[in-house]
């Protein structure tokens, strides 16, 4: 069984009945291994479909959420169940939970650096004080606001003005949380969640080939939230000096949000800022503003480090790429792909209107991007399959179709790893209109295809 | 010279017909029914014998489908069964079974004559196959036993219900690489992608291998409502879907069906079976 993974959450989800025999024949060590190769934020082990599980059952995924754990510094545990299972998940390892249990999902991404939708008024209950304040913690350094009941009569009185908070988290128990630089995407901005104290691990625990390959497409202004950084040391100062050194070749900006300085000397700041790093008290300091983004970087691609010309690799290989993206969408829209024209040039789109655009990153024996040009009427029709309705919200579109770029790149990986290639890929980015788009791509060389669905024009292009 | 070799290899791979994958379409729904053969001449005689109560009759016709009497032979001697001594003659089996279980198991035998030589989409063989047939057909009388209820065809429904694992295996085997993809970035199982690509799911096509095959309407009547999302108007019809609903997942969360990973093929539809679980639970012996 593997673990279906959205907004750097993993979910695996057994249905039926968990025991001793069955647990075990949930989880391969390939499966566990594939989970840990995810490099997830959260693993979590849905209990939505469970009718009926024992200790044994459970065992074999607490096991499997201690290696992903000791391999990712990743958040793990249980979620969605109803009262009488968190009350059995907890009596079955009263001295031993070292993991976390999440009422639902919903409520595990409140806890998790990934979410994007932040704000949120939370009311919080647990019987356990220490519980309730670390709860209370996580969920305000992660942008929310939470209101803590201290007993359960006041949680009963407050959880009766049903229209007064936008989630209430109960039966949910926080165990060791993730350690790991986790990464989200706002826009055309990167934000790398950092937290406790920042040392030599940091060049460990941060992604610096996902960090490359999201400079190589195009990102330019990357955020470090640091609202629960404690202290850094040298090590750590070193390895920001040369990230922002080598981003300062792409025309990048690497920011720091929320940093205090009270456990960490002040000239560390001055050093930062000589090698280009800014720092901002607030995040909304730099998103709510679009002057300094765009003098940031974040709304334009302009001067790219080296204009990549594509090369022999990335063509040879283009069979596998056009496959792979014609079979999924295929697959989407249930309509029949034609090739129209192929021809290597800057890209070239003749209409503007109506169209929006995904695009994907892939590097390691081989790098390059995939940007796909929809018809919005293609990619809702695409979209369809995954959402189950029709839909005009262009939020939900624009992230269905980041879940159908990450197929497509999911395919790409397969293919070429059939031919011995082996390749990452980033996370998907979206582009609601075409001229975003060509800010990142208008002076690239690359190969494009004109395909049609069902006489839809549809564009692919290939390039590095 | 070196940049035109390029541009020459350039041009030829980008003009290399790629031969996509098939669709699934209702075309492809269409094709597979019509693929399915009628049933055999041996097969249809058997049944009206059982249909009509006449045992010797039955095992006579029987007998001459060699097919059919191999599997009826290794069904029975399945440890499921608990027969101390191997039955090997088909007059033997049915006299032991009785009527009703006979009819079971021969429908049982139909279902097999659609099932592929090899299985790609799941981790099956012909073993499994029957091994959960007989498991589900075991527990099902169990079950019919407990809720008091003597009828050859609600018996025999059970045996429709692997049908629908085999019109996934059908429809989805040349895809499995992309239905794994599909599934590694959102939870959706094989009858809703269906549903979605087609307007029709598993379920409906179980209900047209049973009209093709001319089998009770009670039969598909039960195995639509245990699909768990088309509740029957019928309260009885209901129950029974229900009950069969949940005893299709306490199956599949046996370790040799888990790994052949089946257990997720479908949605379980938890919240329809939460006022028998209880009951369901003291049947089957579950602590």
């Amino acid at each position: 069984m593997r673990a279906v993974v959205k907004n750097g959450i993993g979910v695996f989800t057994p249905q039926g009945f968990l025991d001793a025999s069955s647990g075990n024949s949930f989880l391969s060590i390939d499966d566990i291994d594939g989970t840990i190769a995810q490099n997830a934020d959260m693993i979590l082990v849905s209990m939505k479909k469970v009718i009926f599980f024992n200790r044994n059952g459970l065992d074999s995924f607490v096991k499997m959420f201690h290696r992903v754990r000791s391999a990712n510094h990743c958040t793990v545990g249980f979620c969605d169940y109803d009262t009488k299972k968190y009350a059995a998940i907890v009596k079955f390892y009263r001295d031993d939970l070292n993991f976390s249990l999440f009422k639902t999902q919903e409520i595990a991404l409140l806890f998790s650096a990934n979410y994007k939708n932040q704000n949120k008024n939370i009311l919080l209950y647990n019987e356990d004080k220490s519980q309730r304040a670390a709860m209370a913690i996580e969920l305000h350094d992660n942008g929310h606001n939470p209101i803590v009941a201290q007993s359960y009569s006041e949680f009963k009185e407050k959880s009766a003005a049903k229209n007064a908070y936008d989630i209430i988290v109960t039966d949910t128990y926080l165990g060791q949380m993730g350690q790991k630089v986790a990464t989200r995407v706002t826009g055309n901005a990167i934000i790398y969640t950092v937290s406790s104290f920042l040392d030599a691990e940091i060049g460990s625990t941060f992604n610096i080939a996902y960090h490359n390959n999201s400079l190589n497409v195009g990102f330019r202004l990357f955020i470090f939230d640091a609202y629960k950084v404690i202290s850094m040391n040298v090590h750590a100062l070193n390895f920001f000096s040369k990230l922002s050194s080598a981003g300062a070749e792409y025309n990048a900006t690497i920011c720091f949000v929320g940093m205090s300085f009270e456990k960490t000397p002040k000239e560390f700041k001055e050093t930062l800022e000589d090698s280009g790093l800014m720092f901002f008290d607030q995040m909304d300091d730099i998103l709510q503003n679009k002057d300094l983004l765009e003098e940031l970087g974040a709304s334009s691609a302009a001067n790219v480090k080296d204009k990549r010309a594509i090369n022999k690799t990335t063509v040879t290989e283009l069979p596998n790429f056009i496959d792979a993206t014609v079979a999924t969408i295929e697959m989407m829209t249930n309509s029949k792909a034609i090739k129209e024209s192929a021809n290597i040039s800057k890209i070239g789109i003749l209409s503007t209107e109506g169209k929006i655009a995904s695009s994907i990153g892939f590097y390691g024996d081989m790098d390059g991007m995939v940007v796909l040009i929809f018809p919005t009427g293609i990619a809702k029709k695409a979209c369809e399959l995954l959402i189950g309705e029709e839909t005009n919200d262009t939020e939900l579109i624009l992230d269905t179709l980041a879940e159908l770029v990450n197929i497509v790149g999911g395919k790409v990986k397969t293919l070429l790893a059939d031919e011995n290639i082996s390749v990452d890929i980033t996370l998907p980015r979206t582009y609601p209109d075409i001229d975003s788009l060509l800010e990142i791509v208008q002076d690239k060389k690359g190969v494009q295809v004109d395909l049609s669905f069902n006489n839809d024009k549809f564009i692919f292009f290939l390039t590095r | 010279m070196v940049l035109d070799n390029f541009y020459m290899i350039v041009a030829k791979i980008i003009h290399i017909n790629i031969k996509y994958p098939i669709m699934i379409t209702r075309k492809t729904i269409e094709n597979f029914i019509q693929k399915i053969p009628p049933a055999p001449k041996a097969l249809k005689e058997t049944l009206i014998h059982l249909n009509t109560g006449n045992l010797v009759k039955a095992a006579t016709v029987a007998k001459e489908d060699k097919a059919l009497s191999t599997y009826l032979k290794v069904l029975v001697n399945k440890p499921i069964y608990g027969f101390k001594n191997e039955v090997s003659e088909v007059s033997q089996i049915f006299g032991i079974l009785g009527v009703e279980r006979s009819l079971q198991a021969v429908y049982n035998y139909m279902m097999t004559l659609l099932s592929p030589s090899k299985w790609q989409l799941f981790k099956l063989n012909r073993i499994i196959f029957y091994n959960l047939q007989a498991d589900l057909s075991v527990n099902w009388e169990k079950i019919l036993k407990y809720l008091d209820i003597q009828d050859k065809d609600i018996l025999s429904s059970i045996s429709l219900l692997p049908a629908s694992i085999i019109v996934s295996e059908a429809l989805f085997c040349e895809k499995k690489a992309d239905i794994d993809l599909l599934r590694s970035v959102n939870e959706i199982d094989l009858n809703t992608i269906l549903q979605r690509l087609c307007g029709v799911d598993l379920f409906d096509i179980c209900q047209q291998i049973a009209q093709k095959w001319e089998m009770p309407q009670s039969i598909s009547d039960i195995l639509q409502s245990a699909s768990g999302l088309k509740a029957s108007k019928d309260n009885e019809i209901n129950i029974l879907g229900k009950w069969m609903h949940l005893l299709l997942f306490y199956t599949l969360s046996q370790p040799k069906y888990i790994e052949a990973e089946l257990n997720d093929f479908i949605d379980f539809q938890i919240d329809y079976v939460g006022d028998i679980y209880e009951e369901f639970s003291k049947v089957m012996e579950i602590s």
